[in-house]
């Protein structure tokens, strides 16, 4: 397993690139991913918290700085921002390479409901491996999603608590709080 | 009792973690659209619409950050309403009816504080989660009471105003009705506030041109202080709109509005300005390194 942060040295935060680094080791190794070479590319010149992944001979990740902040003291780094943040780029990323999620649109192409799916269901397994979260954090971004609704209250707490979903099955649970929240 | 609290000794306990102007000017990263050379793919692709909508993919977050400094925001305004009623003598330095009025404030701001508490959870954040900037407070220590109440009551609610009308509009367009509905109702009392603001300010300074013109000064420092870094502006740039509106509702007439909206403006254009040196000395640095 090899995994590259760049840059070595932040100039604009106090970020530690050893530290992402570690952090990334534990979660590829959690996740059964030690075969897969990552780059983890962070942008320190936004606040913002954006975060995507593209996959080809390697896992590349392009972060912005504030997806691993401590919101609490700006331009510092918090360590579990940056393993959440990871982690939830690494699940999708082996969620589309084991196989089921072969219809999913590419990740510019999912709509905000999709991702909202998407999320939750890292989210729940991310929790389950023992990265702390804030599990209404996410439910408030679900129901931003598909609607402030019972239906989608119930959607949420399906796909938190699932291991080994298929797309399809995804889409499926999704469509229970709205019936176009898979498109 | 003592007069005249000084922000450092604002008492808070070990959840709340506290930032100066000072330290936000310090962070040379921005989220604007400075394009020196060139955008980058991926989740760094700046765009030029800023303002918090449900559409934005970060909606979520930024709701809930904003959402954490209008609780914030609503502590100190209550601190600082409490104060004016202590600080001044009745009377010589403050007639009965304004500390009246700050008293009711005071009111209105715990209820705030309340209502945020209850809407931060409901979002998904701890109280704490996100640094507190301690400004409005500072806006609050003037030795003047007109002055505190041209910073805080007009520059300060004025921002306010803007603040809960971009929160209403996310929680109407989200369909989170308990948003919509609490935002709506914070709004109203915050027209309230800055109107009592304008009313004091022109009684008290009715025969006194040189401590009106001085107060609207110190109203301009804080109104463009606020629109540090573009934050606010009738620019879709700016996360926050600029509630034109509401604002002539609490007595802001159009000259005062127009000129907000230019102070704004300009202190977006002056960050971008900034940013664009910053990013090119550091192109020019990353070059020679480079040779």
């Amino acid at each position: 397993m090899t995994i590259t942060v760049t840059p070595e040295v932040f100039n604009y935060v106090w970020f530690d690139a050893d530290v992402i680094r570690n952090i990334a080791t534990g979660l590829v190794d959690a996740l059964g991913m030690n075969d897969y070479e990552v780059i983890i590319d962070v942008d320190e010149t936004t606040p913002l918290s954006g975060i995507s992944c593209e996959i080809g001979e390697t896992i590349h990740i392009r972060a912005c700085s504030g997806a691993f902040e401590d919101t609490r003291k700006p331009r510092q780094q918090s360590e579990t921002a940056t393993a959440t943040s990871i982690g939830r780029v690494l699940l999708r990323a082996r969620d589309r390479l084991v196989g089921g999620f072969g219809e999913a649109p590419a990740d510019n192409d999912l709509s905000l409901a999709q991702v909202a799916a998407w999320e939750t269901y890292s989210l729940g397994r991310l929790d389950r491996l023992g990265v702390p979260t804030n599990q209404q954090r996410w439910r408030y971004n679900f129901r931003n999603r598909l609607g402030f609704t019972d239906a989608t209250d119930g959607a949420f707490e399906k796909i938190w608590g699932s291991d080994g979903l298929t797309w399809g099955e995804l889409c499926a649970i999704s469509e229970t709080a709205i019936p176009s929240a898979a498109k | 009792m003592r007069k005249f609290f000084p922000v450092e000794d604002l008492a808070r306990d070990s959840r709340f973690s506290k930032i100066t102007i000072a330290d936000r000017m310090a962070d040379q990263r921005t989220a604007l659209n400075v394009n020196v050379n060139g955008d980058a793919d991926g989740p760094s692709k700046r765009t030029n619409n800023m303002r918090l909508v449900p559409s934005r993919r970060d909606a979520s977050d930024g709701a809930r950050g904003l959402m954490h400094g209008i609780f914030v925001g609503e502590i100190q305004a209550l601190e600082g309403a409490g104060r004016t009623c202590w600080d001044f003598e009745t009377g010589t330095e403050a007639p009965f009816a304004l500390k009246l009025d700050m008293a009711r404030q005071c009111w209105d701001e715990a209820r705030h504080v309340e209502i945020s508490v209850k809407l931060s959870d409901w979002m998904g954040s701890e109280i704490g989660q996100y640094a507190e900037n301690t400004v409005l407070f500072e806006a609050a220590c003037s030795s003047d009471p007109v002055l505190r109440l041209a910073g805080v009551n007009r520059a300060l609610e004025g921002l306010a105003i803007d603040v809960f009308t971009t929160m209403k509009e996310f929680g109407d367009l989200a369909g989170d009705q308990y948003l919509e509905f609490c935002e709506d109702w914070m709004l109203a009392d915050e027209v309230t506030h800055v109107k009592m603001g304008s009313d004091w300010l022109r009684k008290i300074t009715e025969n006194d041109p040189e401590r009106r013109k001085k107060a609207l000064e110190f109203q301009n420092v804080v109104d463009k202080l606020f629109s540090y870094g573009g934050t606010r502006s009738d620019s879709q740039e700016s996360p926050i709109g600029l509630a034109r509106r509401f604002r002539e509702l609490a007595g802001f007439t159009d000259a005062e509005v127009e000129d907000i909206a230019e102070v704004s403006m300009q202190a977006l254009n002056e960050r971008k300005v900034v940013v664009g040196q910053i990013r090119e000395a550091k192109r020019l640095a990353d070059q020679s390194a480079h040779k």
